[in-house]
Formats: structure tokens, sequence, C-alpha cells
């Protein structure tokens, strides 16, 4: 050890310099706290919140009840239980929807999956129950949560025959292959 | 009738001193939080009452109303005994500190001084004995509980009172040789009529400034905080000696790790600092004020060296327990021998 480290260690010279550091914090003091519960943080439009089930303008349901959600679910959270309608044999629905929120990942593959933009994430995150069962939702809360969340509704298409599911999905974004 | 009056006077003034001590336990309580919160960049407590003010009495009110655990397998007289062994010796050292000028008042024949309990003419040494026996409550504490984290917490607080103790009686040696009395009363008055005067900066003598830094050090050390919060590291231990501890019992750890910091706060400044001396004669105001502004100062050095507690402690991380032994044996402990050595020889060059 040279002098002037003998000088620095005397002086308690490091020690003086975080205490500095403290010091300059709390004369400069600028909290960067989020008083939570009175003050909340403005959400991101992407932001991947609780799951919701979506309607037409009409009030329809638009969910098809193809199972593609449940394929696509990492922790199958998602179960369906589809359906003819009756009479109309070439239409199906979701007859039951269920949706197992205490394994949600909220990974959004099953909007991804969606062929007729039937599933949605709101921007909802306070969801802390006492039971966990009520975590457990079924058809009805999941539109309610969409009904809730999304009050402008997407506008069923006129051509849309009803008997057909429409499958109004763009394949804009898929890369093309080279053509030789 | 005499001794009516005297007992009556003194369990005033202990009244006094203890409920002075506990509401300023109270206040440091949120007053840490709140500084360490703002020197990094937090709020602190700010729910209960505005800005949080109120945290102390809704703490105590947990605290009273948890439910009191004797772990299975414990030492039920020991593991009940600790958190009073640790208690009592932090308050108590308070008997023998005084928080205003030397005064003796005629209260119908009977002499009472009303800034100090009672002036012993072995005070520091009085001081020094109880903090030892505060070990005891710790390593009690630890050892009676029936869990690894608390007696892990309790050897390492034994190992770190020892060591630090020493070091903490050695700094105050070179105080006395210039004081040449124990006696805190004393100590003060030969410390009056300026700030050069206070033993910190001795003029025309050795000045103690390093067996300040030595004790300041090894106090931070024997009252268990961060830098040198081995016996209850959290990171570690869980909570070190009083793991084990809920309600009342827990608060009493709690009091008393408080109450000797602001023991340690108060002997820091009637050793070194002047006491209840302001640091120019005409701050101190006239004769007749003396109670009152000298009751300020002291206060006001006493915050100080709380405050200090605090910074350190938002500052510095813990350090690992040979570097702990390392710097109390074998660089604190020279310096400490090395400055007694030195005063003694200026002091017995230069007499004061």
């Amino acid at each position: 050890m040279n002098l002037k480290e003998w000088i620095k260690t005397l002086t308690f010279y490091e020690i003086l310099l975080g205490m500095k550091a403290t010091l300059s914090h709390l004369i400069h003091y600028k909290p960067i706290t989020l008083q939570y519960p009175h003050e909340k943080k403005q959400l991101p439009s992407n932001y991947r919140g609780m799951l919701a089930l979506l309607r037409y303008d009409d009030g329809t349901e638009k969910c098809v009840g193809c199972d593609l959600c449940e394929a696509a679910c990492p922790s199958r959270v998602i179960r369906v239980v589809s359906a003819e309608v009756p009479e109309e044999p070439a239409k199906r629905y979701s007859k039951e929807y269920y949706m197992d929120m205490t394994r949600c990942l909220f990974c959004g593959l099953c909007v991804d999956a969606c062929p007729v933009d039937a599933l949605g994430m709101t921007q909802e995150y306070e969801w802390a129950v006492y039971d966990k069962r009520q975590l457990h939702l079924n058809k009805q809360q999941l539109l309610a949560i969409g009904d809730r969340n999304f009050p402008v509704r997407e506008k069923r298409l006129e051509f849309q025959h009803p008997n057909v599911a429409y499958f109004n999905v763009g394949f804009k974004d898929i890369p093309q292959k080279n053509v030789q | 009738m005499e001794t009516a009056i005297r007992l009556g006077l003194t369990l005033g003034q202990i009244g006094a001193v203890m409920v002075a001590v506990l509401l300023t336990v109270a206040l440091l309580t949120l007053l840490e939080r709140k500084v360490l919160g703002w020197m990094q960049d937090r709020m602190g407590p700010m729910e209960v009452g505005p800005y949080g003010i109120l945290q102390p009495v809704a703490d105590g009110l947990k605290l009273f109303f948890k439910e009191d655990i004797i772990p299975a397998g414990a030492n039920k007289l020991m593991f009940s005994m600790a958190p009073i062994l640790s208690l009592v010796p932090a308050l108590i050292g308070f008997a023998v500190i005084p928080f205003g000028p030397d005064w003796t008042v005629d209260v119908q024949g009977v002499d009472f001084k009303p800034f100090v309990i009672t002036d012993i003419n072995i005070g520091v040494l009085y001081i020094l004995a109880f903090a030892s026996i505060g070990a005891y409550g710790i390593i009690l504490g630890g050892w009676s509980s029936n869990s690894k984290y608390s007696l892990l917490g309790g050897l390492r607080s034994a190992a770190q009172l020892i060591s630090y103790e020493l070091n903490v009686g050695l700094s105050i040696v070179g105080v006395l040789l210039l004081s040449s009395s124990l006696s805190l009363v004393t100590i003060t008055n030969a410390q009056a009529g300026g700030f050069w005067n206070w033993y910190f900066f001795a003029w025309g003598s050795f000045p103690q400034a390093i067996a300040f830094m030595v004790f300041i050090i090894s106090s931070v050390a024997e009252t268990n905080r961060t830098p040198f919060d081995l016996p209850e590291a959290e990171s570690e231990l869980v909570a070190g000696f009083f793991t084990e501890y809920s309600g009342m019992r827990f608060a009493f750890f709690f009091l008393a790790e408080y109450g000797n910091m602001i023991l340690v706060s108060c002997v820091a400044t009637v050793l070194f600092f002047g006491g209840w001396h302001a640091p120019f004669e005409f701050l101190q105001g006239p004769e007749s004020l003396h109670g009152l502004t000298g009751i300020a100062w002291f206060a006001i050095k006493v915050a100080t060296f709380l405050f200090l507690f605090f910074w350190v402690r938002a500052t510095l991380p813990r350090l690992r327990y040979d570097q702990l032994m390392r710097f109390g044996w074998k660089v604190l402990l020279p310096i400490a021998l090395g400055n007694i050595v030195v005063t003694a020889i200026v002091e017995y060059i230069f007499p004061s």
C-alpha cells in the first residue's frame, strides 16, 4: 500500500464517499414509489391482463367452439365443450367454456390462435380472491368480463352467412415463401 | 419524611427519564424507516395517519395483541427471562447520564439534582458493566429458543459483543485520563467553556478524535446495528437471536436495541462532545436558562448521533464474520491501546 491509499484508509475516504451518496439522495429527495392503491400505473395498450370472451355488435357470441385455443394453451387453462347450434347442423358454438385462471400465465397464445378473434386480453389485473375456486371462470363470467372491458364491439359482417363460421383471419403477417 | 421525599423525587425522575426514552424509541422506529426510505428514494411508511406518523402506535398495538409463542423444546424460564435481561440493562444506563447542568436544588431539606438521576463516582464503569449484562439477554435468548438460527445468532453476538466491548472500554480510557474521573457529571463539567474544550478536540492536550472513532464504531457493533448486525443478519439467520420471539417479548428485544442506541449516543455525547454544553458560551444563554438550553443542546447532539446510526445503516453492507473479528482485534484494539499510551504521555508532560 502506498501513501495515498494509507491516507484514504485512515480518513475513511471510501465510506465517506458512500455516505455522501446516500446523503445526496436524502437532500435531493425524489421518491420513485407509486402509492399503489391510491395511484395506479398507466398500462401499455398491449398489456396482457385478464382474458375475456367477446361478442359481435348484435350481441351474439363470436366463439365458434373450434377448440383451437384449448390446443394452443400451454398450461391447459381452457376447456371447451363444443356443440352444434340446434336446428342448424352446420354451425357450431361453445356450449360450455371454462378457464382455470389459477394456472394461466397470460402468454396470449389462445388469443393469437383464435380464428374469429373471440378472445381478448383486458387490462384488468386486480384479481386477488380469498377462494381460489372463484378463479375457475365459466362462459358467462368470461363474457361479462368482455362486456365490461370492450364496450365497442366488432361489427358482424353482413355477407357472413349465419350458417357458416367465418374465419376472419388475415394471413398478412405470415412470411411469404420464396417463389423460384 | 426525608426518605419519602427523596423516594418520591427519585421515582418521579426515573419515570420522566423512562417515558422520555421510550417515547424517543417510538419516534426512532418511525424516523429510521422514514430516513432509510428517503435515502433509498422510497417514502417509508405512508398509510397509518398523515404521512405515516401514527405507524409506531400501530406497531405497538400489533405487538401488544400478538400471540406470545413459546417454541416446543424451549427452556421456558430462560426464554421468558432473556428479553427482560436485555431490556433492563439498556434502560438502567440512563441513571447516570447528566441531561443538563449540575444543579443541586434544595427540596425541603433534601438535596436534589434535577438533571441526573444519580451522580455516582463510577458512572462510566456502571454503564459498561450493564452493557455487558445486556449481552447475556441476547445469548440466553438465542440458546433457549431451541432453534438453529437463534443459536447461531446468539453465538455470533457473544463473540462480537466480547470483542467490541473491549474496544469501547479502551477507547474511553483516554477521556478518563484527561478528566481523571469516572463520574459522567464531572466529565461533562470538565468540558465547559466552548467546543475546543470538548474531549473530541481537547485543546491543550491530546485530542480524543481517534478514540471517538473507535468508540463510535465499536458502539455500532455493540448495539448490533448495520454494518455489524451479524447476530440478526436477516439474509442469513432469518432474524438471529430473536427468530422465535413474538409479541411483547419481541417488543422487549426491539426496545432494548433502540434503547441501547440512544444510550451509546448519550454516552458519546457526554464523553466526547461536552454533554449539555453549547459549542460557544453565548449560545448557552443566561445562567438561569442553562437547564433548558442544556437539555436542548444535549438532545441536538444525541439526535445527530442517532442520525449517524441511520445514515451508516443506509450506506454500508454487512461485514463478513472473519472481517468483523479481524477489524475488532487487529485494527481497533491496537488503535485504542495506542491512543491510551499517547494520551497518557501527553497528559504526563502537559498536565491539564
